[in-house]
This record gives C-alpha cells, sequence and structure tokens, in this order.
C-alpha cells in the first residue's frame, strides 16, 4: 500500500506522520479521536520508512519503547536472581566451585554452575545493559530529533481540526457588530489578538503572530528533560562500563603485618603497616548502666600506615626501589588517599610474631664483646659480620621442628625461629663452626640448643642484650580494604545530568495556546500542555478575561475526562 | 535524509556493537577467575632462585609442570625427588619443571635446593602467582601441554609414575 503522506497545505510528510508537520491537520482519518494524538507532535519517527534494510531493521528494534520497557523488565528479574544468594565478591579467599556446594547444598551449586553468583558481571547481565544502553541512544535520537525539527519551525495559523482536536478548545464569536465591512472586521481582529500579546507575556508566553492568528509558547525546555536524563544515563552506564579498563576499579582486602611492606595487586604502590592499635574505652568512659559488666568497648581501630610508590624493580619488596608518597593514621570510616587509592580499616587479628632481633656475638668464656648486627626474621640477609667473625647463614627454619631426625619447618609463620650459622674467623678451622641459634629463649631450651652446638657453644654465645631495645614484636595484622574507583566522578557527572534532566521535565510544562480568528469574528482556541492542564487552563482563562471574555475554566474541557 | 543519516545510524550502531562486544568478551575472558582444567594457564612473572626473570611464556611450547611447594609442606618435600628424576630423564624432549615456592626465606629455600639437588627452576613468589591460581592447599601441581593449556590440576603427593603418566600422555 502506498501511503499518501502529502498534506492539502502541499507539506510533504513522512511515513508514519500523524499530524501535518506544518499546518497540523490530522492526516490520516481519525474520527472521533478526539482529542488528537499529540505525542512528538505528531511527527513521525525517524526510523519510520518504506523500505527498510537490515540496519534499518535493527535501528527500529530498538528505537521501540516497547521493546526499551521489555529490556529493563528483563534487567530487572535478572537482578533480582543475583540476590538470592551471597555474590562471589562479597567473600573473601573464596573458591566458589567449592564453597556455594558446601554452603547451600544442591542448590547452590546449581546457582553456580549457572553462573549466578556472579550475575552482575556475567556475560548476559552486560548484553542487557548495552542493549538497554542502545534503546536509549536510539529511542532518543530518533524522537529528539524531529520533535526539535517540528518545535523550531512551528506554523501560527494551524488547521482548525488540529485547533478543534486538542484536549483545552474554546470557540466564540466574537462581538464586532459596530463593523460591518468585512475588512474592517479582520482589521478589528487583528488588533484584538494584538491586545492580548501582553497579557500572555505577562504569563511568561513568547507570542507569535500572523495577521489573525497567535502562538503562544513557554517553557519548550522542559520537552528537553528527558532526552538530557537519556543523556546523563548514557554517560552513567559507560563509566560503570569503564571500571573493566586495567586500572580503572579495585576492590580488594589484603592483610597487613606490622612492619610488613606488601605490594598493592595490580599497581605500582607498596603499603607498610607500621603499627596498629586498638584502644577501648576505660570503665570511667562508659555510660552508667554499662560499667562493671567487663563490656568492652571499642574506640579506636588504627592503622599507621605509609604507602610507597615504586620507580623500579618493582617485583620484590626487598629491591623495588620506593618512595613515600603518603601517609595516613586510618581508622575506621577514615581512610589514606593517594591520587584516587584508598585503603580503609577493615578488621584486624592479634598475631604476636618475631619480626627482628639485633643480636651480640659474644665469646662464651670471657664475654668479650664482638659485634652486633640485626637478624630478621621474614628473608633474612645470608652474611653477617661481628668485629673479626664472618657468620654465613647457612640456613633457616622458621617453625622449627626434627621430623625423622632431620631439621625442618612445620610452617611459614615464624613461631620458633632457629638459625643455622657458619661462622669462621681467628681461631677456628678453615671450614667454619655450625651455630645454632634460636631467638626464643623456650625454643633454646625446648631444642637444647647448647647441647646441638657442643663444643661451639662454649666458644660463642649469641644473645640479645635489651628485650625492649633490640627485639621487634609485630602484634597485630590489620586487614585494609583497598580501592581504586576511577570511574566514579564520570558517574557522578552521569547521576548530576540525570537529575537536571529530571528537574527540567518535572517542575516545567510545555504549554502552547494557538489561536484563530476566521471570517473577522469566529475565534477559535486550541491549547496544548504536556502535563498540568489545570494550570493551562488557567492561563486561558485569566487571559481571555483580560480582554472581557469571561469563561469558566470546566468549560475548556474537550469532553473528555482527563486531568 | 540519505547518506549522512545512513552513516551516522551505521557509526551509532558500530560504536554501540564496539563497546557491547569489548564488554561481553571482558566478561567472558576474564583473568578473576581461577583457573581450571581446559583454560589457558594465566602469564606470570617471577624472580628465580637463580636471580634471574623467569616469564611462564618464555617456556613456550613446552610440557609444563608448575608446582606450588613450601619447605613447611612435608608431601610437598616428600615429592621433590621425584619430580627432580623425572625431570632428568625428560628434560630433553621439551618439558620443564617450575617449582613455585611460598614466600619462603631465600636462605631457607636455597639450603633446601642444594640439600635435595634440584636443578630445575625455582621462582619465589610472593603470594601473587599463588592467588592468580586459587592454590589453596599444598602441595598443587598444574600440568600444562604445549599449547599453553592446563590438562591436569593435581592437589597431592605425586610420584614418579604419576607425573610419568601425565607427561607422556602429553607428550604425544
Amino acid at each position: 500500500m502506498i501511503e499518501n503522506t502529502k498534506c492539502e497545505c502541499g507539506h510533504q510528510n513522512h511515513i508514519g506522520t500523524v499530524l501535518c508537520e506544518s499546518c497540523g491537520k490530522p492526516l490520516m482519518e481519525i474520527e472521533g479521536t478526539i482529542p488528537l494524538e499529540m505525542r512528538y507532535d505528531g511527527v513521525a519517527r525517524r526510523s519510520e520508512r518504506a523500505n527498510p534494510t537490515f540496519i534499518d531493521k535493527v535501528w527500529s528494534f530498538f528505537s521501540s519503547v516497547r521493546i526499551a520497557v521489555f529490556l529493563i523488565f528483563i534487567t530487572l528479574c535478572g537482578s533480582i536472581l543475583g540476590t538470592i544468594l551471597p555474590q562471589e565478591n562479597t567473600f573473601l579467599n573464596i573458591d566458589p566451585s567449592v564453597y556455594y556446594k558446601e554452603t547451600y547444598g544442591t542448590f547452590g551449586y546449581i546457582y553456580y554452575l549457572l553462573g549466578l553468583t556472579d550475575t552482575y558481571n556475567s556475560w548476559w547481565f552486560r548484553l542487557l545493559i548495552i542493549s538497554i544502553g542502545a534503546s536509549l541512544v536510539i529511542c532518543s535520537l530518533d524522537r529528539v530529533l524531529p520533535l526539535y525539527r517540528a518545535l523550531s519551525k512551528q506554523k501560527i495559523k494551524k488547521h482548525l481540526a488540529f485547533l478543534r482536536g486538542q484536549k483545552v478548545v474554546y470557540s466564540t464569536t466574537l462581538d464586532f457588530a459596530q463593523e460591518h465591512t468585512s475588512e474592517a472586521r479582520v482589521a478589528h481582529a487583528s488588533d484584538w489578538i494584538k491586545e492580548l500579546v501582553p497579557h500572555l507575556k505577562k504569563r511568561g508566553f513568547r507570542v507569535y503572530t500572523e495577521d489573525s492568528a497567535l502562538l503562544a509558547e513557554k517553557h519548550r525546555f522542559s520537552r528537553w528533560g528527558p532526552y538530557i536524563n537519556h543523556i546523563g544515563l548514557i554517560i552513567f552506564l559507560l563509566a560503570i562500563l569503564m571500571r573493566g579498563l586495567p586500572g580503572w576499579h579495585m576492590d580488594e582486602y589484603s592483610g597487613f603485618l606490622e612492619g610488613d611492606l606488601v605490594k598493592v595487586p595490580g599497581t605500582h604502590y607498596y603499603l607498610q603497616n607500621e603499627q596498629f592499635t586498638e584502644e577501648y574505652y576505660t570503665e570511667e568512659e562508659l555510660p552508667p548502666e554499662s560499667r562493671g559488666k567487663g563490656k568492652l568497648l571499642a574506640k579506636r581501630y588504627e592503622t599507621k600506615a605509609v604507602l610507597y610508590q615504586c620507580s623500579a624493580a618493582c617485583g620484590d619488596p626487598g629491591e623495588a626501589e620506593l618512595k613515600v608518597v603518603a601517609r595516613h593514621n586510618i581508622t575506621v570510616n577514615n581512610p589514606l588517599h593517594y591520587k584516587g587509592f584508598y585503603a580503609y580499616q577493615f578488621d584486624y587479628k592479634l598475631t604476636p610474631q618475631l619480626r627482628s632481633v639485633r643480636v651480640t656475638l659474644k665469646n662464651a668464656g670471657t664475654g668479650e664483646n664482638y659485634g652486633q648486627f640485626l637478624l630478621e626474621m621474614k628473608d633474612p640477609k645470608d652474611e653477617y659480620e661481628a668485629g673479626p667473625y664472618k657468620l654465613k647463614l647457612s640456613d633457616y627454619f622458621t617453625d622449627f621442628t626434627f621430623e625423622n631426625g632431620k631439621p625442618g619447618t612445620k610452617s611459614r609463620d615464624p613461631n620458633a625461629p632457629a638459625f643455622i650459622f657458619l661462622i669462621t674467623g681467628p681461631a677456628l678451622p678453615e671450614s667454619g663452626e655450625i651455630y645454632i641459634y634460636f631467638p626464643r629463649d623456650i625454643d633454646k631450651q625446648r631444642f637444647n640448643q647448647d647441647k646441638l652446638n657442643a663444643a661451639v657453644a662454649g666458644k660463642f654465645d649469641i644473645s640479645v642484650n635489651s628485650m625492649e631495645d633490640d627485639v621487634e614484636i609485630a602484634n597485630y595484622t590489620s586487614y585494609l580494604n583497598l580501592r581504586i574507583d576511577r570511574a566514579l566522578p564520570y558517574i557522578f557527572t552521569g547521576a548530576i545530568i540525570f537529575l537536571i534532566g529530571v528537574v527540567m521535565g518535572l517542575y516545567w510544562q510545555h504549554r502552547r495556546i494557538w489561536i484563530r480568528i476566521d471570517e473577522g469574528n469566529q475565534l477559535t482556541l486550541g491549547a496544548h500542555t504536556n502535563k498540568n492542564w489545570y494550570g493551562l487552563r488557567n492561563d486561558v482563562t485569566s487571559v481571555l478575561a483580560k480582554t472581557g471574555l469571561k469563561v469558566e475554566a470546566k468549560s475548556l474541557d474537550n469532553g473528555v475526562n482527563h486531568q | 535524509m540519505g547518506k549522512t543519516k545512513k552513516y551516522i545510524q551505521v557509526a551509532i550502531l558500530g560504536g554501540i556493537l564496539l563497546i557491547g562486544g569489548w564488554a561481553i568478551s571482558d566478561s567472558l575472558f576474564s583473568d578473576h577467575k581461577i583457573p581450571q582444567v581446559g583454560d589457558r594457564a594465566p602469564d606470570f612473572t617471577l624472580q628465580g632462585l637463580d636471580g634471574k626473570e623467569h616469564r611462564l611464556s618464555d617456556y613456550k611450547g613446552k610440557v609444563l609442570l608448575i608446582n606450588f611447594w613450601g619447605t613447611f609442606c612435608p608431601p610437598c618435600v616428600r615429592e621433590m625427588p621425584a619430580m627432580q628424576r623425572i625431570y632428568d630423564k625428560y628434560k630433553g624432549e621439551d618439558f620443564e619443571v617450575l617449582a613455585i615456592n611460598l614466600d619462603e626465606s631465600t636462605v631457607t629455600v636455597q639450603s633446601f635446593v642444594k640439600q635435595y639437588k634440584l636443578t630445575f627452576p625455582i621462582l619465589m613468589d610472593k603470594n601473587t602467582v599463588r592467588r592468580k591460581y586459587g592454590v589453596s592447599s599444598y602441595p598443587t601441581s598444574f600440568f600444562v601441554d604445549s599449547n599453553g593449556r592446563i590438562t591436569d590440576i593435581v592437589i597431592q603427593e605425586m610420584t614418579d609414575a604419576f607425573i610419568e603418566s601425565r607427561i607422556t600422555a602429553l607428550n604425544k
């Protein structure tokens, strides 16, 4: 079927046009459908065309609001699925393939197999989000451009059927009885129109006149509200996708033993917990009703943190070239931050262990002091010097034990450290002497250090001078939440634009009033707004009242019940 | 209307396809997932006990046994000699053992390697590769074929025969 889209006023309209773009005459025979369909001012959606190609079909698929609503509904249902069980990213260090089966049984396992344990990062969820984005862009473009065109070149004198088809209508015969010639009446009619202009302007309308026709319009910008809103949403969606770019988003949890330098994964940063403090309210500080119950109320959890940036050799913390870039005492909700990197206090654990000891090599007999050196429990150096003696660390066990008569270690933690030195120097055989050193007294006795060292025990003594000054103990492991979110400013920008759009569309209405006077005294008025018809009717009645036409606001209603 | 409109249409749809394709493939092939049998072994660079840097991709084309171990783990210690024997037997045939130590002190590892006379590369990991591979119990061994795909993940002590059966199957 070939549709004739040419209007009687001579304007060639696009396929799908409801009201002639020029004069407003209804193009399809829509008898009885009063009021007229004024959505998008009756113009055709951009994508509607006679012979669609494949691209046109894809385009018009996304251009449909019905499809958009459908997509949003599916996304909503998908999101609900993701709330049934806790998502993978809410746990620290779990193996999801095992965890869900063990914790939630067969249901949990099926849930995991379906990929619902990471719903919001699944391919289908992203596909839905992308489709919503596509639909937003295409729906908006298809509507905003024709609408913009229609609104920027409006004809002042509209077709009578257009005026009569509005929701707010009024018609009367003006009393120009004293004018007998039709020329005089026409002149009077344009005077009458001119008289109306200042009253409309006073109410904030922009007024355009043409002989005996008038168009008054206000707050057209509110029509752009939804589209600005969509731009905000698209920025928002793109920002969320940008989190997938390397280095844009991180949300990790890491343990920091006091004194340890730990690399922040995926960055050039190293973070060190210099000291962790937990502080409780004293009895006196507690409210009276809580006193004497032995209640412990936390006052402060604090991690003294130092952030380093690495410039070279960023692998092993021992070799990396580091520069302090930030220092902060992290407390709850008071993170360390540096250039978009944040470290939040999350948890702590009491993990007392030796970090280092400053030991002195002495002559066991005379007590002569040969020299001092620092022994670290984590990755100790392999050579030391004390006066004339050289000590080579030939083996080191963090958690010393004898297994089948052989020395070994039970764990990686320095619970019972044992250092095995090969000492060379004056009055010692060239191959040196073996000396085993246990920093902890309890281990010395448990493993019988003196007996193990046998004859050498009589020559040397390695010991700590002062428990306070020479022994470094790490008491706490502080757990920090490490975060980077470079997309956040864009998310906020999108959200603000979104809100601007909402405000534009919600608090203002696009109101238009058309008036034409035919045959010198036949006045027809039609008015349209996208909402708040009450306000529009008020505008019309008060302006008409200024010209002496007393009209009931309710009588303007075009026979249909609406607000 | 006409040509320019068509170009704009194609450009917008192309843009959406590009962003969408990236976002979806990023979700499908993200390396946040713990590698499973059949997946590509995630690449890493680690400092070796020999002082050199070792990259997994340097061993491309070889059949690999990646073993996570520590001197504190008795079964790890027990399977070391078996790994050394198999290494000696097959190292000429594009087979390599990468023994990744679990964050121990260099001195400790050095002394252990000397004592057990291990000659395959020992790599020193500070918990990063262990996390990437999702290893939580020791020893864990990954067998990787010459295409870089994981063919088996073994969480137990291995014997000579066991290792041999896995790598001869791979060498075919």
